[in-house]
């Protein structure tokens, strides 16, 4: 403490310091807000489900997302992201089908996202949005050669005997979207002004997807 | 800064720091605001008559002063900064109040007020020094006796 910028840097190191600890705190203090948000998803009309050129099914839906996220909002809130999903599952076990080798059969659960947005204040927490889905609802088609227990459901093996050896050819081709089931998903990011990003879900069951290509 | 080479176990007469000054007068902080020691020239003379803060070091009871008003100062800004934002649910206010704290204290902490020179340092008198010589460092002797050997 003996010249001005000794002091001067004191003043300023610790300064930071408690500001690193103030920040700290105001972040703990997030955790004593308990939300209640709510949420409702309507699927309005399916304009149209088509099988693409490459393979993928796609699908074409009218929403109406209906939320109150207000409760999510603290002071120390800077905005909320919040997207729509659907989310369906996509069985791995075709290899039961061909062959008497048992293999591992995995359940993946696609999640593609419709609908997204960035609430940026409490007043507009509260929103009800009538839109067509913003991203593209499609099942991916698999390319490129897989391990064997990765296969999907509908895929085709072309099996070729060969003189000397067997060749395994697969064709991947994207999940059957007709007739499936899925939830809606709406997930929300509380970003803070400091500290930590809470994340959560509301899930929405009982959508279909018609058997038939419109 | 003028290095005031002190040696912990005895304190330097008031002439040995004046010299010092004398001698660095450049690397005095804010080299406008000098203090004269011969107040002949007129533009100096605006700040012979105010001296606001002491352009020297603080003394010992001084520092220590401005060390715990820092730090209680800046941790009561802190806490109060923080309420206040609570209550308020107000992020931003919380802030202002902190940085506005964080001026004041170093405002108030950083420059030399007087009231942080009111316990100055006894300083030896200078005839007192004189009668203290500073030790002087034994030149070896056996280094001549050896060269005088080799030249025999």
């Amino acid at each position: 403490m003996h010249s001005f910028g000794y002091r001067a840097n004191a003043v300023v190191t610790f300064a930071v310091t408690i500001l690193a600890v103030t920040c700290a705190m105001v972040s703990l203090s997030d955790n004593f807000n308990s939300p209640s948000p709510t949420a409702d998803v309507k699927v309005l009309n399916i304009n149209w489900f088509q099988k693409q050129p490459n393979g993928n099914d796609e699908v074409s839906l009218t929403l109406n997302i209906s939320a109150d996220l207000s409760s999510l909002f603290t002071w120390n809130t800077k905005q909320v992201f919040v997207f729509v999903a659907a989310e369906y599952e996509t069985p791995q076990n075709a290899l039961n089908q061909f062959t008497s080798v048992t293999a591992c059969s995995f359940v993946f659960v696609a999640q593609v996202s419709l609908w997204d947005g960035i609430i940026q204040s409490k007043e507009h927490a509260k929103f009800w949005i009538h839109t067509t889905n913003k991203y593209r609802f499609t099942d991916q088609a698999r390319d490129g050669p897989f391990p064997l227990y990765l296969y999907d459901t509908s895929l085709l093996m072309y099996i070729t005997i060969t003189s000397s050896s067997i060749f395994l050819l697969v064709l991947a081709i994207g999940n059957n979207l007709r007739g499936k089931d899925y939830n809606m998903t709406l997930h929300w990011h509380i970003m803070p002004k400091t500290g930590k990003m809470f994340a959560d879900k509301i899930v929405m069951t009982g959508y279909y997807l018609p058997q038939d290509y419109k | 800064m003028p290095t005031n080479d002190f040696n912990l176990f005895s304190t330097p007469s008031k002439r040995h720091l004046g010299d010092t000054f004398l001698r660095y007068p450049r690397s005095a902080p804010a080299a406008a605001l000098r203090f004269p020691i011969s107040s002949s020239s007129s533009s100096s003379r605006l700040f012979v008559y105010a001296p606001i803060c002491n352009l020297r070091l603080m003394d010992w009871q001084g520092q220590k002063r401005a060390e715990t008003l820092m730090q209680i100062l800046l941790v009561v800004f802190a806490v109060a900064a923080l309420g206040i934002g609570y209550t308020l649910a107000s992020f931003q206010t919380m802030m202002l109040i902190y940085a506005g704290g964080v001026v004041l204290t170093a405002l108030i902490t950083v420059p030399n007020w007087p009231f942080f020179n009111r316990h100055h340092l006894k300083w030896l008198d200078p005839s007192e020094a004189e009668k203290h010589p500073k030790p002087q460092v034994n030149v070896p002797t056996t280094t001549k006796k050896k060269s005088s050997k080799n030249k025999q």
